[in-house]
Order: C-alpha cells, then sequence, then structure tokens
C-alpha cells in the first residue's frame, strides 16, 4: 500500500513538473494564504488526485490579466515576476470573483471559471487541455503523404488515463478530444516506452526525445449500452441508455527511435540485376 | 382461463422445469450485462496479473510478480497492467529488457549503501 501511495505521489508530482515548473506551486500557495476566501474551493479540491489539473485551471483564471495572456510563457520568467504580476492580478479580479464564489459556492466550482475563461484566452485553454490530455494539436494539411508502410517498431503512449501499445499504422479508440476536429495531426507525447528490433527505450516515466504523430479519424460515439437496474420484490426498475464520445485516431509515425532499414524485398532484385550487371561486364 | 388443456401445465412440470419467460430473461440478460461491466476491469486486472506472473519468474528464482511491481514503482516506470501484460506475451524479450534495467540500478544502489 505504501507502494500504490507512493506511485500516486510519484505521479502526481510528475503531472504537476510537466504542467508547470516546480516554482509555481509557491505563487499559488502565496495567493491562497492572501485570500482564503477566495481560493476556498479549489483548495478543498486539490487533495483529490485531480490536483495537477485543478492547480492549472487555477492558475488561468488567476492570469486573466491580458498583459500576461500565456501561463506557459510565464513559467520561464524569474519566480519574483510571476508573483508580482499575480499580485496585480489580485487586485483587479478580487470583485469579480467575490461576486462568482458568492453565487456558485460548493458544487460548481472549476467549471464556471473554465466556461468564462475560454472565450477569453482560447489559446491558454487549449494548450492546457492539450497537456492534460498529453497531445498537441498541429493544423490539418491536404496532399500530405502520412501514410507510411508497416515499420516494426512500437510505442506505449498514454493519453488520459489510458495506455496504448502502439505502431505504425494502428487505429485506436481514445475518449473524446477535445479541441481537436477531423483530419487534425497530432502529436502524443507522453510515451511511456519505445522499442524495435534495433533498439530498446525504456522511459522513467516518460521517453522526452519520442514522439507519436497520429491523425484524428473521427469523433464518434461508441455503441448503445444499457444501464439497467433493478431490485426484485421491491417494485423498481430503471433503464437508461448511454453512449460514450470517443475519437479515433490514426498512428501515423513514431520518431526517436531507430528503426532497422528493411530493404530485404528490394535486396534480391538489387543482387539480381548486379549479377547481370557483372555477368556482361565479364563477358 | 387458465389451464384449457391439461396436458400443458403436466408437460411442462415434466419436461422443462428450468424455464422463464422471455420478459424474464431479457431482465436477467440487462442485469448480468450491467453488473459484470464492473467486474469486467477486475476480472481483466486479474488476468493481467496472472499472466505477468507467469513470466516473470524465468529469469531469476525467488522472483515473482509482487516484486517486479514493487521494483517498477521504485525505478519510476509508469507502465500498466494490461500492458505489461501484453509485452510479456508478444514481445518477450522486452519485459527481460525491464527487468534488467530494474536490477542493475538496484545493485548499483546496494554497492552505494554498502559503501
Amino acid at each position: 500500500m505504501a507502494c500504490r501511495r507512493y506511485f500516486f505521489t510519484l505521479t502526481r508530482h510528475y503531472s504537476s513538473l510537466r504542467a508547470s515548473k516546480s516554482q509555481s506551486f509557491h505563487p499559488l500557495k502565496s495567493l491562497t494564504s492572501h485570500i482564503p476566501f477566495l481560493q476556498r474551493l479549489p483548495h478543498t479540491l486539490s487533495p483529490t488526485f485531480d490536483s495537477p489539473s485543478f492547480l492549472f485551471r487555477n492558475f488561468s483564471s488567476r492570469t486573466k490579466n491580458p498583459k500576461n495572456p500565456k501561463i506557459i510563457d510565464d513559467e520561464y520568467d524569474d519566480h519574483d515576476d510571476n508573483v508580482e504580476d499575480d499580485d496585480e492580478d489580485e487586485d483587479d479580479e478580487e470583485d469579480d470573483e467575490e461576486d462568482y464564489s458568492s453565487e456558485e459556492e460548493v458544487a460548481v466550482s472549476n467549471e464556471p471559471s473554465k466556461f468564462s475563461d475560454r472565450s477569453y484566452f482560447a489559446e491558454d485553454k487549449i494548450q492546457e487541455a492539450a497537456d492534460i490530455g498529453y497531445k498537441v494539436i498541429e493544423p490539418l494539411q491536404r496532399s500530405d503523404r502520412v501514410f507510411k508502410p508497416y515499420e516494426p517498431a512500437f510505442a506505449v503512449v498514454q493519453v488520459g488515463s489510458h495506455q496504448f501499445k502502439v505502431s505504425n499504422g494502428d487505429c485506436i479508440y481514445v475518449e473524446k478530444l477535445k479541441y481537436c476536429e477531423v483530419n487534425d495531426k497530432l502529436i502524443l507525447n507522453k510515451v511511456l516506452m519505445a522499442g524495435s528490433p534495433t533498439q530498446t527505450m525504456i522511459g522513467r516515466p516518460i521517453l522526452p526525445d519520442v514522439a507519436v504523430n497520429a491523425v484524428v479519424e473521427e469523433h464518434a460515439l461508441d455503441a448503445k449500452v444499457i444501464i439497467f437496474k433493478k431490485k426484485r420484490r421491491k417494485n423498481y426498475r430503471r433503464t437508461k441508455g448511454h453512449r460514450q464520445e470517443l475519437t479515433r485516431l490514426r498512428i501515423t509515425d513514431i520518431q526517436g527511435i531507430e528503426k532497422p532499414e528493411t530493404p530485404l524485398a528490394v535486396k534480391p532484385a538489387k543482387t539480381s540485376a548486379k549479377k547481370a550487371e557483372k555477368v556482361a561486364v565479364a563477358a | 382461463m387458465t389451464r384449457v388443456k391439461r396436458g400443458y401445465i403436466a408437460r411442462r412440470r415434466r419436461k422443462n422445469s428450468l424455464t422463464r419467460n422471455i420478459t424474464q430473461q431479457k431482465i436477467r440478460a440487462l442485469v448480468s450485462a450491467h453488473r459484470d461491466r464492473d467486474r469486467q476491469k477486475s476480472d481483466f486486472r486479474r488476468l493481467w496479473i496472472t499472466r505477468i506472473n507467469a513470466v516473470i519468474p524465468e529469469k531469476e528464482v525467488y522472483y515473482n510478480y509482487s516484486k517486479f511491481i514493487h521494483d517498477l514503482y521504485k525505478r519510476h516506470l509508469l507502465l500498466n497492467h494490461k500492458i505489461l501484460a501484453q509485452i510479456a506475451i508478444l514481445n518477450r524479450n522486452y519485459i527481460y529488457m525491464i527487468y534488467n534495467e530494474i536490477i542493475k540500478n538496484e545493485d548499483s544502489k546496494e554497492y552505494l549503501e554498502m559503501i
């Protein structure tokens, strides 16, 4: 059990580190201590396992100031700059956020802030959601010869909380990815392991240099599942249908791992041609 | 108007006593599906654990699933059971490579502690 707890804290630490530099914890703590009333909601929710994602959303609501639109750029600045900017934001947003938190206190904590922010900084939201789902969107392109023939290399990729063992040309069904349209190219950058006949790479916990390219094929609903509840002899029966929203991705390429060159099909032809030439020369 | 033909009830009693109506069958089917969809998750996890446990002790004596998973967590590997089981079956050598990676660092750590 200690191991599981350790694993848990490891993933949490890792994802928080990956999402934002470790320094970001400090400005957040200073903020929460400064105005406990405001930050009561996400703070109570932070002990749950979604803490890194909540922290992220928290950050975005904090930086509503158009001076600092992009969170990720801020983290590369000094720690002091970050703290100063956030203090300025606090004063500006106090009134706005007080109204929010007074109206909708406990239940819908992060959602109103998310909806309110979506219109302002769509780029931020997209980047955050992409980091949570471990994908990055590239602009879609036509007339791109993306699909290569099969290569014997595989990679273990994590999307959301599911892991897939994936190789070139595979098709995977994934929980619906927002901010993604059909025929979009994605990069899945959380790769846990990659292997090929010549090379194996095991990530601790991820491999930073390996990237898996994928193309969004469609956003579809799963087959219908009927949820049926019954208590016998108590005259209680409920029926409900459910279709899960999925996204189908087709894996096009794995970059960052050595793939063996397989000219096996080509070699015999070449050698035979050479032999024919040699014979001709000799003769 | 029950039991118009006396033989109908008698036949049922004699032949197929384990019958249910179609409506009953449908209800039981739906309930089983709902219940087993939750069990499916734990069933598959058991299967993966069994498969991993079958493959692991081939390299070293007194090494089994529990120790393997403990070492995985120690070495900060986030592969989950489904993938491990798949790798264990399809690409057997990769499991051995993972095992070597884990063991290698453990030995170096022990050396450091001893020194």
